[in-house]
Parts: C-alpha cells; sequence; structure tokens
C-alpha cells in the first residue's frame, strides 16, 4: 500500500498536512485578531461570510464548524454533557450542546479553546430555525445584538421574490456592521473575496469529480475533513490555492494508481451531516469490507444552486447578488424534490450502488425527509438503500455494532 | 364534546369546505373570508391512536403534533380535507409537504396545497413587510382559482371582527378558570375545538359556556400556576393538577394563549391585517422575532398573578421550546416561581404515571411553601 494513504481515506499528504496548519492558523488568527480590536461576527455556515472581507477589520466564527471540529477530535461528549448540566435538552442538537457548553465554560474542554467573544451574532432560518434559537441563547446570557437572515425554505429554485428579500437584507447586515464597528463597507473588496470563493468552489468540484473515476480517487471522509476550510478561510486566496492542491493531488494519485480503497467493490453515497466522531473508525472499517462511501450530499450540494451539482460561478458582477443566488448551498434548505434530482445526478455520475441515509435525531432538518427520499431511490432508481442511526456530533447516542449490521446488509443487498 | 374526526365528519356532511391548516398560526380570517372552513390540525392524539402511515414516512423523532398530523392528513385526508395549508412555522412542519404530497400520491390521490413563508424578522422595514404583503396577495390569487370566489374586502373585515370576537371570549373563558369558575381541562377543551369547529358557533359554544360558569363560586387554589407548552397537557394530568390543588391562573400554551393573546386591529386590507398580527403577535418560541419579548411577557404574567409555579409541558422533540426553557427557568426562579419541567412524548398519553408523581410532588412542595410564607407573615 503507498505511504501516503491509510486504507480507507485519510491522506498524509500534502494537502492533508496543510490542512491541519491552515485551520490551526484560522483558529490562532481568530483569537488574535479579536484580541487586538477587531470586530468578531459569529456566524452561521450560509451566512455570506465573504461581505466581512469587504470590512477593513472584522473577523468570525463558526459555531457549528467549531463544533464539529471538537466532535472530530472526541470532544463531543463532555462537552454535549456541560450544556445538558446547564439545562439543555439531550434532544438538541449535538452542535447547539457542544457549543453551549463551550461558550458556558469559558472554552474549557475544546481543542481551539472556543470562539472569541462576539460583537454581534448572525444567523439565518434556511439551514434550520433551531439555528437562530440557539444563537439566541448568547444573545440573552451576554446581550450581544442577534441578527437574523430570514432565507425562504425551497421547495422549488429560489424565486425572483426570495432573491429581492435577501438582498434587502444584506443590506441591512452590512449597515449594521457599520454602524456598529464605525467600519466602511468596500464592495470591490467583497468582489474580489467572492471572486475567490467561486474560484474555490470549481476546485472544489474538481477534487469530489474524483469519485467518479472506478476506483473512486476519493472517499467522502476525504470530503468532510477537507470541507473545514469553506467555513474558516471563505473567500480568500489561501483557500484557492488549498482546493487547487488538493484536487492536483487526487489527480496525480489516480494517475499514479493510488486509490483509497483500492480493491473497491462497492461504491456509496451518505445522506446526512459527516459521523465526526466515526470519521476513521467507519472508513476503515468499510475499507475492509471493500466497500467506500465516494460520494456525500452534506459535500457535494456546497457551491452549487438547489438540486444542482456543478457550481454555481461568479460572474464578475454584484457579489450580493452571487451570494444571495447561492444561499441555498447546503441540503437542508431543499425541498425533497429538489433532494432528489441532485442526489439522482450524483448517482449517475459516481456509478453509485447503494445508498447510506444516516437517520439524525439532532439534525431534523436533514432528516426527516429521507423515508421519502429513500422510497424514491430504491424503487424508482433502483438502488439498493440502508438507514442507520447517527448523530453527527455526539457519540453516545450511536452504536457501530447496529450502524454495521445494516452496511452490511446493504453490501448484501448490493451482491444479490 | 366531539373529537376531531366526528366533527370533521359533522362539518363535511353540512357541506362545508375543509381546509386542514398546519399549526401554529394560520391566516384563518383569509381562508375564512372565501366561504372556506378552516380546520387546525393539532390536538389530534386522542382521535390518533396509531401511527402506521406516518410512520412509513417520518421518524420517530419527529414531534407528536407532527406524526398525528401526517397520520391524520394520509390517512383520512382525503376524505375529510378539500385542501391543506402549511406556512413557515417550525423546521419539523415545513419539511412535511411534499412528504405528505407524495404520500398521497402513492394511493393515487391529492390535496390541492397552499403555502405561506411568514418572515422570520422583524416585519417593519420595508423589505420584510413588502415580501409578506406580497405573498398574502399571491395568496388570495390562489384561493380565488381554487373557490371561484374573488376576494372582498367586506368579507375579509366580517372574518377578522369574528375572529376577534373569538379572541375576546377566549380570554374571558381562561379568566373564569384563572378564578376556578370552570375547571382549566373544561376551558382547554373548549378553547382547542376552536381549530375543529366554524368560528361563528365557536363563538357560540363560548358565548354559552360564560354565561354558565359566570355566577358560580370562584375557587380558592392550593397553589397558583402557569402552564406552558405547545399543547395542553391530557386531560388526566390536568385532572391531577387540579386533585392536587394547582390552579391554572394563567398560561403560555401555544394553542391557547399564544394563539389568541394579541387583538389585530379589524381591516378590510388582509396585508396590513397580517403585518399586525404577525409583527405584534403575541410572543412565542416559534415567532422568532418575538423571542426577546416572550421572556418579559411571561415574567410579567407570573408577577401579574402572582404566579407560584411554572408548568413547562414540552412537547417531546420541539426544540424551539427546548432552547427557552433553561432561561425561562432561570428567570423565574430569580423572582422565586418553582418551575417543573415535564415532557409529553406521543406514547404519553398511555403511560402517565411518571408525571402524575411528579406533579404531585411540586403540589406539595408548593403548598408547604404557601404553608411556610403564610406562617412567616403570621409571625410578622
Ligand atoms: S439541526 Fe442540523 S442544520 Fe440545524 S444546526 Fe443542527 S446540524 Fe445544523
Ligand atoms: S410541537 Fe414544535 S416541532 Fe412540533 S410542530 Fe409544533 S412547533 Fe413544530
Amino acid at each position: 500500500m503507498p505511504s501516503d494513504h491509510i486504507q480507507g481515506g485519510f491522506r498524509k499528504n500534502t494537502s492533508g498536512k496543510r490542512l491541519s496548519t491552515m485551520i490551526m492558523n484560522d483558529y490562532l488568527d481568530l483569537h488574535r485578531r479579536a484580541s487586538e480590536g477587531a470586530f468578531v461576527v459569529w456566524i452561521a455556515i450560509i451566512v455570506p461570510a465573504e461581505l466581512f472581507s469587504g470590512f477593513e477589520n472584522v473577523v468570525y466564527g463558526v459555531p457549528e464548524s467549531h463544533a464539529a471540529l471538537c466532535a472530530g477530535k472526541g470532544a463531543g461528549p463532555v462537552l454535549c454533557e456541560k450544556a445538558e448540566g446547564f439545562g439543555y435538552s439531550t434532544d438538541l442538537c449535538s452542535y447547539a450542546r457542544i457549543d453551549i457548553g463551550t461558550a458556558f465554560d469559558g472554552g474549557k474542554d475544546s481543542p481551539t479553546f472556543g470562539l472569541p467573544r462576539p460583537d454581534l451574532i448572525i444567523s439565518n432560518n434556511n439551514n434550520c430555525s433551531l439555528l437562530v434559537k440557539w444563537f439566541d441563547v448568547y444573545h440573552r446570557a451576554w446581550g450581544v445584538p442577534h441578527l437574523v437572515l430570514d432565507i425562504p425554505f425551497c421547495y422549488e429554485n429560489q424565486k425572483d421574490r426570495d432573491f429581492r428579500y435577501i438582498m434587502d437584507q444584506f443590506g441591512t447586515l452590512i449597515s449594521t456592521i457599520e454602524e456598529m464597528s464605525g467600519q466602511r463597507f468596500d464592495r470591490d473588496k467583497a468582489r474580489e473575496s467572492v471572486r475567490l470563493s467561486s474560484e474555490a468552489m470549481k476546485e472544489w468540484k474538481r477534487f469530489l469529480g474524483f469519485a467518479a473515476h472506478r476506483p473512486s480517487g476519493i472517499t467522502a471522509f476525504d470530503s468532510f475533513v477537507q470541507m473545514a476550510p469553506i467555513l474558516t478561510s471563505r473567500g480568500t486566496q489561501r483557500l484557492v490555492d488549498h482546493y487547487r492542491l488538493l484536487a492536483d493531488e487526487t489527480e496525480e494519485q489516480v494517475k499514479n494508481g493510488i486509490f483509497p480503497v483500492p480493491d473497491e467493490k462497492y461504491r456509496l453515497l451518505w445522506d446526512n451531516i459527516a459521523p465526526w466522531h466515526q470519521l476513521r473508525k467507519m472508513s476503515g472499517r468499510l475499507a475492509g469490507l471493500g466497500a467506500n462511501i465516494t460520494s456525500a450530499s452534506y459535500t457535494y450540494c456546497i457551491g452549487a444552486l438547489e438540486g444542482e451539482y456543478d457550481p454555481y460561478e461568479f460572474d464578475g458582477n454584484d457579489p450580493l447578488a452571487w451570494l444571495a443566488r447561492l444561499q441555498n448551498f447546503s441540503v437542508c434548505p431543499h425541498g425533497l424534490n429538489l433532494r432528489r434530482k441532485a442526489m439522482k445526478e450524483v448517482i449517475e455520475r459516481n456509478a453509485i450502488d447503494g445508498v447510506v441515509f444516516a437517520s439524525n435525531r439532532s439534525c431534523k432538518v436533514y432528516s426527516l425527509m429521507q423515508m421519502d427520499q429513500m422510497r424514491y431511490i430504491r424503487e424508482e432508481l433502483g438502488i439498493p438503500c440502508v438507514m442507520i442511526d447517527v448523530d453527527h456530533a455526539d457519540v453516545r447516542k450511536y452504536s457501530e455494532e447496529a450502524a454495521f449490521t445494516r452496511l452490511e446488509a446493504l453490501l448484501e443487498m448490493i451482491d444479490a | 364534546m366531539k373529537g376531531f374526526l366526528d366533527s370533521l365528519a359533522d362539518l363535511k356532511s353540512q357541506g362545508h369546505t375543509l381546509v386542514g391548516c398546519f399549526p401554529l398560526y394560520p391566516p384563518l380570517e383569509l381562508l375564512h373570508s372565501f366561504g372556506l372552513t378552516p380546520v387546525v390540525l393539532w390536538g389530534l392524539r386522542q382521535d390518533i391512536t396509531r401511527l402506521t402511515r406516518s410512520d412509513r414516512h417520518l421518524q420517530p423523532y419527529a414531534c407528536g403534533v407532527a406524526r398525528c398530523l401526517s397520520e391524520f392528513v394520509l390517512s383520512q385526508g382525503g376524505e375529510f380535507l378539500d385542501a391543506i395549508f402549511m406556512y413557515n412555522a417550525c423546521d419539523t412542519l415545513r419539511n412535511l409537504p411534499e412528504i405528505l404530497q407524495s404520500g398521497l400520491e402513492q394511493d393515487g390521490s391529492s390535496l390541492p396545497l397552499f403555502r405561506l413563508h411568514i418572515p422570520a424578522v422583524p416585519i417593519n422595514p420595508p423589505s420584510a413587510s413588502n415580501y409578506l404583503e406580497d405573498q398574502i396577495w399571491e395568496l388570495t390569487k390562489e384561493l380565488k382559482k381554487f373557490t371561484g370566489r374573488s376576494f372582498s374586502g367586506p368579507a375579509f373585515l366580517n372574518s377578522t371582527v369574528l375572529y376577534n370576537q373569538q379572541r375576546m371570549l377566549i380570554g374571558e373563558l381562561e379568566h373564569l378558570a384563572a378564578t376556578g369558575r370552570l375547571g382549566f381541562a373544561d376551558c382547554a377543551d373548549i378553547v382547542l375545538s376552536a381549530g375543529r369547529m366554524p368560528v361563528s358557533d365557536h363563538i357560540a359554544l363560548m358565548e354559552h359556556t360564560i354565561r354558565d360558569a359566570a355566577n358560580r363560586t370562584p375557587g380558592e387554589p392550593a397553589a397558583r400556576i402557569m402552564l406552558s407548552g405547545i399543547l395542553p397537557p391530557p386531560a388526566a394530568l390536568l385532572d391531577v393538577m387540579e386533585q392536587a390543588g394547582l390552579m391554572v391562573v394563567a398560561n403560555d400554551l401555544a394553542a391557547m394563549r399564544r394563539s389568541y393573546g394579541y387583538l389585530p386591529a379589524a381591516s378590510s386590507d388582509p396585508g396590513a391585517y397580517y403585518e399586525d398580527l404577525y409583527s405584534n403577535h403575541h410572543p412565542c418560541t416559534t415567532i422568532l422575532p418575538s423571542a426577546d419579548r416572550r421572556l418579559e411577557h411571561i415574567m410579567k404574567t407570573a408577577r401579574e398573578n402572582t404566579v407560584q409555579g411554572f408548568i413547562f409541558v414540552g412537547e417531546k422533540f420541539c426544540e424551539y421550546e427546548y432552547f427557552e426553557i433553561p432561561i425561562i427557568a432561570q428567570m423565574l426562579a430569580a423572582e422565586g416561581v418553582r418551575t417543573l419541567e415535564l415532557e409529553i412524548g406521543i406514547d404519553d398519553t398511555l403511560n402517565l404515571d411518571a408525571h402524575r408523581t411528579r406533579i404531585e410532588a411540586f403540589a406539595e412542595m408548593l403548598r408547604q411553601e404557601t404553608g411556610r410564607s403564610r406562617r412567616d407573615k403570621d409571625a410578622v
């Protein structure tokens, strides 16, 4: 086996090492600039972070991303327990519990020491509205203003009316930051940041495209790990460079016959948030069975419009318009028909043999369409499917044996 | 009083065109002004005893409201309903329309669907109010197509007057319950029946009940409590509360006070009316911009009604409610109000023993505290 690959994914190559440094630097930089007086914003993942580049000295932290990092580093249960100790129900989203546990205990047990205290909190409600409730917790505890972007859910492609409504709200967001921080917004700087994001998304999709190769050049687990800087370095040249390097390296490996699951027999698709606490274990154990989860709805939606796969490219004009049009770049704000459309395309592109629906009680918005989605994939597309129970960040709610019993059953179905 | 299904069967046989509205706060007046009879699909737990259809579409961690609603629409919606209406009340409900439509399609049936996105931001900036108004007018066009009737300003005005009358009478009814002249279980039953009968019938029912109860002697509670949650707890638990001497002097229930607490100005203009209604709505955890007002409102209500205990009847898996409860409990505690948190899951209508014990213990604690504070006062 090539020395730079562990069976089942996890690159120990240049882009893998670069990723760790990049994330570490992003968090260090955030803490440093905050301590030096930058205006600190906490945002939900879909909030258009590129806009902050239009200001001289605005930095942002992403609680969801921080929670994912904590879960990946094994700190999920201890931080969830803290939140539960503060009275937050175990049924609440585990990202929220991890982050509340961190924030209300001064960042202890978080690998990044939490996030620096915000001056402004910005959430949106299209991924989920509970995020607004979650951010409200901080707003109340610390008296920090909380701005909500109201982004209508998409049962079909974004309507013109919705687009205009979102544009208006971006205006409010900008003027709020201007007023609070005393800094002026520079549209050209934001345009450049958007251009870089669009560029980075092209490279991201080039990287994901290697899932179409047989055997696949990547695993979905690679994409889970590699998506982190989209949230911490959005709209930067370093993000473009990183994804270019990642895609180039993957291309090189494919050319050289280096594959994460060389004896790949089963090509699977994952539907839901990454199982952050299981990345290594799950990918390794699946690889041992000749199975590779090559694609994931969680990562293939990034950078695309509703129900699409290809990146939505920036035309160089109004950066706000690009951001507004792309306000639904994750799966949760999509209705069933849009989810079906995108998944069908990926199943066909990447020659998927089976789909794993990770039913995740922590994220109801992602999960409460899966039974119908699964029926469609199985009955209309004839692709075997299985549903397993996974909490994306709280390992206490996951049973590896129960999950693998079902995963093995899926492989048998594919064989049948 | 008749249950949900029987009531709907009656309405159907009387020729009503029924629109099944997803909770929580649909624009009932607008539907009514088109000659439709809106019914609100919550409080179905007594009627929906099995979830066979819903379980084929929803995982068990969807809240009971959504599961019962889905079961009803999928198994009997075609029989009773002529259309469905939904708005973005919560994440779970927003995921449902296509699931239900695809479930109905699998059975070869379908129901027209009306949808609305109510801004989840303060509606005062023009962008949000224009957005809402735009949609309201679009909805009126869809309703025109559906009913064959044009929108009528006077008809809408008349509907808003009726619904305001309903809101006022519900206020009176809750006041009677708060003073012990009407059992809270009966009060809740009557208020909830609003979702399954024409507004004019509901008004008549309340007028009758109020006349009957008004002259009764007020009751003397052992302890004064405020109930919070989405739906009132099952009648059996309300009985336990009553037997334990707990009197519900105020409520923050979504299906009761939160639904009817604000009286918008009657109007012939639906855009202006709904802007007023949703901007100034009685605070609710699901009306996102009202969340800050909600905390103040609960504290104020607790003070004004000298509430001693706050019982939160959590609808299992309703995240909206659970995010707010720790801070509410904290704020109430700072004012000496005790909180009891109950969680009602879909199966809890059958197994209420654990809740019963906790309610009795809570009542005992409040009684002891009341006794202690009386003794302290006497000593002074
Ligand atoms: S519920 Fe889902 S979409 Fe919402 S914050 Fe949690 S993980 Fe994200
Ligand atoms: S109980 Fe909560 S989650 Fe369920 S439908 Fe109502 S608001 Fe939504």
